[in-house]
């Protein structure tokens, strides 16, 4: 770290604890409020927010003004009296926020309960030196507490404190014994940084080359398209069409088809032009850290952002490869900590989850054990699923087929047939399936591996594991196969799909018997 | 390798769940279908043109089916559930078409609840439901349980948590 904190975190605490003497409770640690200059923010946000019904008063109804007027007191006025009251207080125990005027509410945050602290600051923040700070806890909504805005040296000062704070009370905790030896160092100076991942500018445009995900695009296009309609443009929208429609009617049907063709791509290229901006510009700079026990991720080029993920609070990290990223040999890595919940796959806003947002797979590979200490990836001995998936996805064609012929065999008479070709194509999902599905228990960790064209792979440390289940859909039933879903706290489930009955319970045993032990030494 | 070889909860559910299953869900669905024939069906055939008989067959066909499909599985979900504790772990094993078993460390429930609805006191039953960290999944009931049972049960899982020193 650069600037060594004034205060060294330890100096505030009784650092002696080595002996039984618990200590002191409620010692503060950090105290302080919000940041004056954030009133200014928030002005602007009430100016702008009232700017359109100022505009509606000024060309149709003086009345909105009025409106616009209340509009912007109110808003005002909250944002005044949230400055004015908002008190947070760190203590050994506890993160304290205190707010409001009619209804004062205090918030009490435990500090084993805290999972993550983010800091997020947009570029108008980040002029007035100011960031947002924003406490995770495991009760899976995310962020239990806001702090917008703190000046950037609080808001440092009170990562650092809570850090060391922390890390403390996990030794008194834990080594009891040790403590002893140990309690005269208890407060080091900063740990050193010790860098694991930069992004390259690369790796990040080909980040954005490579999302697939048109959904932004679409969904822009949807919010234009209503905006249109709001606005009364959609009925003038429709004569465009049908106006285009009569302009593609006078070239021949090849050329019509090419020109239909063309836009699509273009629509596509846009799209993807979009997101590697977008990517370039949410992951500017990214660099993942690892101080002490603590990693550290920090980017963004317009809102930058700082997080902080103890190892201990991992519970899992994924490997992720959809089919683009797998052809050319890169990875995703992410990892979920008790925050938020995401399904497999799917990207967090802010890119919270993100770890290391691409890179080259043996590369992520070999960073996994700065993630998860102890991993050793030799020693997996990787163990398949069943081969009756195939089946069980070929029956499944059979079914979707009949289903499909039978729909639409008056339409279409013998054409329904067509139908049949779902049969191979399913069971030829259900061998690539098969292919990339695998699992391993090794040391403390389970490893899930699977995925159709793209892969994905899960690290799970056992001793997190909060359920396991065992489940058979009816297919499944007949060929004796059955799915194996491990729970973990936030985010969603990790399952395994198709492996033989017996796989699945014994591995489920296993898995329960080691959570179980975990979960008495826990305490 | 052998299914033996893993353990199987061994438990039954209270075998009056049966008919509190029979009356809940007959209700429930006696009183779909019967909405659907009685208001749905004269509604359709009036403001819908393409109405015919066979469309009469089909939803006559669901009314019934619904019916018996509430009167049919009660017993066979009562067959299929098995629960019990195999040292610190509840296991479960449940379902028809979709059979689960799970497996939850007693240490990893957060908390557990009691719920009797009117009808379940009437029959003298009680659910359990507990709550384990997490987000989808995170919990789940055992139903049909006497109301000693299920005390028995609560008590049974506070106490193993109990055990722990802060």
């Amino acid at each position: 770290m650069t600037d060594a904190p004034e205060q060294a975190p330890g100096d505030a605490l009784p650092a002696t604890a080595g002996d039984a003497t618990p200590r002191r409770p409620d010692a503060v640690l950090a105290q302080g409020h919000l940041h004056p200059a954030i009133l200014l923010l928030r002005l602007l946000d009430a100016l702008r927010q009232t700017a359109f019904l100022v505009l509606f008063g000024v060309v149709f109804e003086p009345w909105f003004l009025v409106l616009a007027m209340v509009l912007f007191l109110v808003q005002l006025g909250t944002a005044v009296a949230r400055y004015l009251t908002l008190e947070y207080t760190l203590t050994t125990d506890e993160l304290r926020v205190r707010e409001g005027i009619l209804e004062r509410q205090e918030r009490r945050i435990p500090l084993d309960r805290i999972q993550d602290l983010g800091f997020e600051s947009t570029l108008l923040r980040r002029a007035l030196g100011l960031t947002v700070v924003l406490v995770e806890t495991a009760s899976g909504r995310g962020v239990e507490a806001r702090l917008d805005a703190l000046s950037r040296a609080d808001a440092d000062h009170l990562r650092e404190v809570l850090l060391a704070a922390r890390s403390d009370r996990l030794e008194g905790a834990g080594a009891a014994t040790a403590a002893n030896d140990v309690a005269g160092t208890v407060a080091p100076p900063p740990e050193p940084e010790w860098l694991v991942h930069a992004s390259s500018y690369g790796e990040l445009l080909l980040r954005g080359l490579t999302d697939l995900r048109l959904g932004g695009f679409v969904l822009t296009g949807f919010a234009a398209i209503e905006l249109l309609d709001q606005i009364g443009l959609a009925a003038r929208l429709a004569g465009v069409v049908d106006g285009a429609e009569r302009w593609l009617g006078q070239f021949p049907p090849a050329v019509a088809i090419a020109l239909l063709v063309g836009v699509v791509l273009l629509v596509m290229a846009f799209g993807v032009v979009t997101s590697t901006i977008g990517n370039l510009v949410q992951f500017h700079g990214f660099v993942l850290v690892l101080r002490g026990d603590v990693l550290q991720r920090r980017y963004g080029l317009l809102t930058t952002r700082q997080k902080t993920l103890p190892r201990a609070r991992i519970q899992r990290v994924t490997v992720e490869q959809p089919w683009l990223r797998r052809l050319l040999g890169f990875a995703v890595v992410k990892a979920d900590s008790a925050g938020g919940s995401r399904q497999q796959g799917e990207d967090t806003s802010g890119g919270w989850d993100v770890v290391v947002p691409l890179t080259r797979l043996p590369q992520a590979d070999a960073l996994l054990p700065a993630l998860l200490p102890g991993i050793e990836r030799e020693s997996f001995g990787w163990q398949r699923g069943s081969r009756r998936l195939i089946a069980r996805m070929a029956l499944q064609g059979v079914v979707l087929a009949a289903l499909a012929g039978s729909a639409t065999a008056a339409a279409w008479g013998a054409w329904a047939l067509v139908g049949a070709l779902l049969v191979p194509l399913w069971a030829l999902l259900g061998l690539l399936a098969w292919h990339n599905l695998g699992f391993a228990l090794g040391g403390p960790f389970l490893a899930l591996r699977h995925g159709i064209v793209g892969r994905h792979l899960a690290y799970l440390p056992t001793a997190k594991v909060q359920a396991v289940v065992v489940r058979q859909g009816p297919f499944a039933q007949l060929l004796g196969l059955a799915d194996l879903t491990v729970y973990v706290m936030g985010g969603s489930p990790t399952r395994l799909p198709d492996l033989t009955l017996g796989d699945a319970r014994r591995l489920a045993a296993e898995i329960a018997a080691r959570a179980a032990t975990a979960a008495a030494l826990d305490w | 390798m052998e299914p033996a070889a893993t353990p199987r909860p061994t438990e039954r559910l209270q075998r009056r769940v049966v008919p509190y299953w029979l009356v809940a869900d007959g209700f429930s669905a006696l009183l779909l279908s019967g909405l659907a024939w009685y208001l749905g069906r004269p509604l359709l055939a009036k403001y819908w043109d393409g109405w015919s008989d066979a469309w009469e067959h089909v939803l006559l066909g669901a009314c019934l089916g619904l019916v018996a499909l509430a009167v049919l599985t009660p017993p066979l979900a009562y067959a299929r559930w098995r629960f019990g504790f195999l040292g610190d772990l509840l296991l479960l094993r449940y379902g028809i078409l979709f059979v689960e078993e799970r497996a939850v460390p007693v240490r990893r429930m957060q908390h557990v609840d009691l719920v009797r609805g009117p009808l379940e006191r009437l029959f003298g039953l009680a659910t359990l439901v507990v709550f384990t960290a997490g987000n989808e999944g995170s919990a789940f009931r055992v139903p049909g349980l006497a109301l000693a049972q299920a005390q028995e049960l609560r008590d049974h899982i506070v106490e193993a948590r109990g055990d722990r020193r802060p």
